[in-house]
């Protein structure tokens, strides 16, 4: 099931780090036992009692030593929740000609993977969302070596193939994925439901991040002469002369990504592109590398 | 230096260059597909156009550079050999004398021939005494390559001549120099010999006949032996003309199936071309093929009141002309009166400027085989990636 992530890639993940920009602990500090140590046990301040104080967080030793009330309050991330999800629609089966075998998709499972692998390492839930034709594919929150598998198992028999899913399907999705979770999308966003979908988790208080998928083709449209372009989901086609299209493609196609980029960016998404020649671990070093997530968000205490 | 084709029809072959074209042009028009998830940015108005564009452009310039050599080979080029050294030739005619032509066509940098057969150098050989002077102009401005200049000394009066002013393929400086052009002999060797045959009853014609002959031979041309005999002797192979004054015999339709010209009296009969008719218009004598000779047929006998002309001042120059021996046109003229003309037709068909001509076919097989193991190796070249 590891096969998914390359060696070479699961060593360039080992300085990534999953978080929050709002920070964890919208679950409560210290609500509920961790077993995760170190990190999430630091001190961080005193504070005044207040009535309503658990007596069991007094620090007592200081009360014996200034004979007022304090309640020590320690930072501690409460483990997140991390989502995939995975646009399976037709589209994502575009692949190269320089690389036929390596579409969309494929580049989206692997991702994915890297995300379940970061969130296992540090003991953080994680769910799979795959968004495919017939029905979309959940698999509940959960954390452990098994949780990871599960989620491989199903990343491996996702298979790219139809439109985006009706909205009565995708209602289960709001059910499950809870306010501050992490939610990374996979998709090219040539779907306008898909666009909607990220905005709205971001609207309903999901930390949303989102990795638009593109082949190199699209990004270079490198054709000459005579082409019957299709498109794999609609499957309608257009007869166009490459080399006289290709300018006027570029520019609209550039423009369309920069309204995409300047949409999210004004809905508090954070979003990257990924072309399916550039390495792999590009756009989780933009999200999860050291001091990328700091620079924006700061774990702050609730 | 320059370069001619043989048969330039066969430059018709290039009509198959349209071949090549066809078959580059033809596989140009199918469209590739093409899965394009991004299908949404594509603009609709772009249809492809169908321009004409070739496929793999080196390898259809090697073979149309290949059918091209083909038709070249076709219309069999030449090579027409290197210019001659010398761009100028002066020949001087018989009779003038050297130090005149040299004065006469001026101190220039030419080649010195002789006009004599095989036109040799100037220094080589004495002027021959006789020579055919038109014939020998032609003959040399055949041989002379297009772009020679050509200057011809000759004495005032030129021998040698033939019917008319000789026309040659290019302008000729004509000098002429005081002078004159040995004449051919004034007899030449050989009589005419005249055999006459009679029958007893016709021996009074022989008196015209006899003056005739003496009449020819004292004009001072050829002259001309009268046999006269009865008509049981036999004829002699030599003679050149028979005249019958006898029935007809086997002795008469021998020497007509040998190829002889005869004269018989009394030969009535319809068949045969007018010769001479009188003054009403009426035949007096046929000329009739016959065996392999001719025969000059008279209806009546050869007597004045007969044949009336028998008594005019010109019947032995119409007798001599009908026998054969015919006259021959002057040969002698006035040089000036004979400058040769320029004839703009005659150059156009000349036949000479291929005399030094070398067939390039060889070279051009070669070059066609090296053509087509470059087209074979552009052919079997692995296509690169946006071509295949």
């Amino acid at each position: 099931m590891t096969s998914l992530i390359p060696p070479e890639l699961r060593a360039r993940l080992r300085d990534l780090r999953l978080a929050a920009r709002g920070g964890a602990g919208g679950d409560g500090l210290g609500q509920h036992a961790s077993r995760s140590r170190g990190a999430g046990l630091e001190f961080a301040q005193y504070r005044a009692y207040e009535p309503g104080d658990e007596l069991r967080r007094i620090d007592w030793k200081l009360y014996a030593r200034s004979d007022r009330y304090f309640v020590r309050e320690a930072e501690r991330d409460s483990p997140l929740t991390a989502w995939a999800i995975v646009d399976a629609s037709a589209s994502m089966r575009q692949a190269d000609a320089a690389r036929p075998g390596y579409a969309k998709l494929d580049a989206a499972k692997t991702l994915a993977a890297c995300v379940f692998e970061l969130a296992l390492r540090q003991g953080d839930r994680f769910g799979l969302i795959a968004l495919a034709a017939t029905a979309p594919t959940f698999v509940p929150a959960g954390a452990g070596s098994r949780q990871r598998d599960r989620c491989l198992l199903e990343l491996a028999r996702l298979q790219a193939a139809g439109r985006w899913p009706e909205a009565a399907a995708l209602r289960p999705l709001w059910e499950r994925v809870q306010p501050s979770a992490v939610v990374v999308m996979f998709s090219d966003f040539f779907d306008d439901e898909a666009v909607e979908l990220a905005l709205r988790l971001a609207a309903a208080r999901r930390e949303v991040l989102t990795v638009q998928m593109l082949s190199a083709e699209e990004r270079d449209f490198p054709f000459a002469g005579g082409h019957r372009l299709r498109d794999p989901e609609s499957r309608a086609e257009r007869r166009v002369e490459a080399s006289a299209v290709r300018k006027d493609y570029l520019e609209r196609f550039a423009a369309a990504r920069a309204e995409l980029a300047r949409r999210f960016g004004a809905a508090g998404i954070r979003h990257v592109e990924y072309v399916l020649d550039r390495p792999l671990d590009e756009p989780l070093r933009t999200f999860f590398a050291p001091g990328a997530t700091r620079a924006s968000g700061g774990g702050g205490a609730a | 230096m320059s370069f001619a084709l043989l048969a330039p029809l066969g430059l018709a072959a290039l009509a198959a260059l349209a071949l090549p074209l066809l078959i580059h042009l033809v596989r140009r028009l199918e469209l590739k597909t093409t899965d394009f998830a991004a299908l949404r940015w594509v603009a609709e108005r772009m249809r492809p156009q169908r321009r004409l564009r070739f496929e793999r452009p080196w390898l259809l310039l090697m073979r149309l550079v290949l059918l091209a050599l083909f038709a070249l080979l076709l219309a069999r080029p030449v090579w027409n050999g290197d210019a001659p050294p010398t761009r100028v030739w002066t020949v001087v005619a018989p009779g003038v004398a050297l130090a005149d032509a040299r004065a006469a066509a001026g101190a220039g940098d030419s080649e010195w021939h002789r006009l004599a057969p095989g036109f040799p150098r100037m220094d080589e050989t004495e002027a021959p005494a006789q020579i055919a002077t038109a014939s020998l102009l032609r003959e040399l401005d055949a041989q002379l390559p297009p772009g020679v200049a050509l200057t011809v000394v000759v004495p005032e009066t030129l021998s040698g001549l033939d019917g008319e002013k000789p026309r040659l393929s290019r302008a000729v400086e004509w000098r002429v120099v005081p002078g004159k052009m040995p004449d051919r002999p004034a007899v030449p060797g050989k009589p005419f010999h005249l055999a006459v045959r009679y029958a007893a009853q016709s021996e009074d014609s022989l008196r015209y006949l006899r003056a005739a002959v003496v009449a020819w031979n004292q004009s001072g041309r050829r002259h001309c032996e009268l046999d006269a005999q009865p008509a049981e002797a036999p004829v002699a192979e030599t003679s050149d003309a028979l005249i019958w004054l006898a029935p007809s015999s086997s002795v008469l339709n021998r020497w007509l199936d040998r190829g002889g010209v005869a004269l018989a009296a009394n030969h009535p009969g319809n068949e045969g071309e007018p010769l001479w008719r009188d003054a009403t218009g009426n035949v007096l004598a046929r000329t009739v093929a016959n065996g392999h000779g001719r025969l000059i047929a008279l209806p009546g006998a050869l007597t004045p009141d007969q044949l009336p002309m028998l008594l005019d001042a010109d019947f032995p120059e119409r007798l001599r002309v009908v026998l054969g021996d015919v006259l021959s046109a002057p040969t002698q003229a006035q040089a000036a009166a004979m400058r040769p003309t320029a004839d703009a037709a005659t150059a156009g068909s000349q036949a000479s400027r291929l005399h030094a001509a070398r067939p390039l076919d060889a070279w051009l097989a070669l070059l066609i085989a090296a053509v087509f193991l470059f087209e074979r190796v552009v052919a079997t070249w692995p296509r690169t990636e946006r071509e295949a």
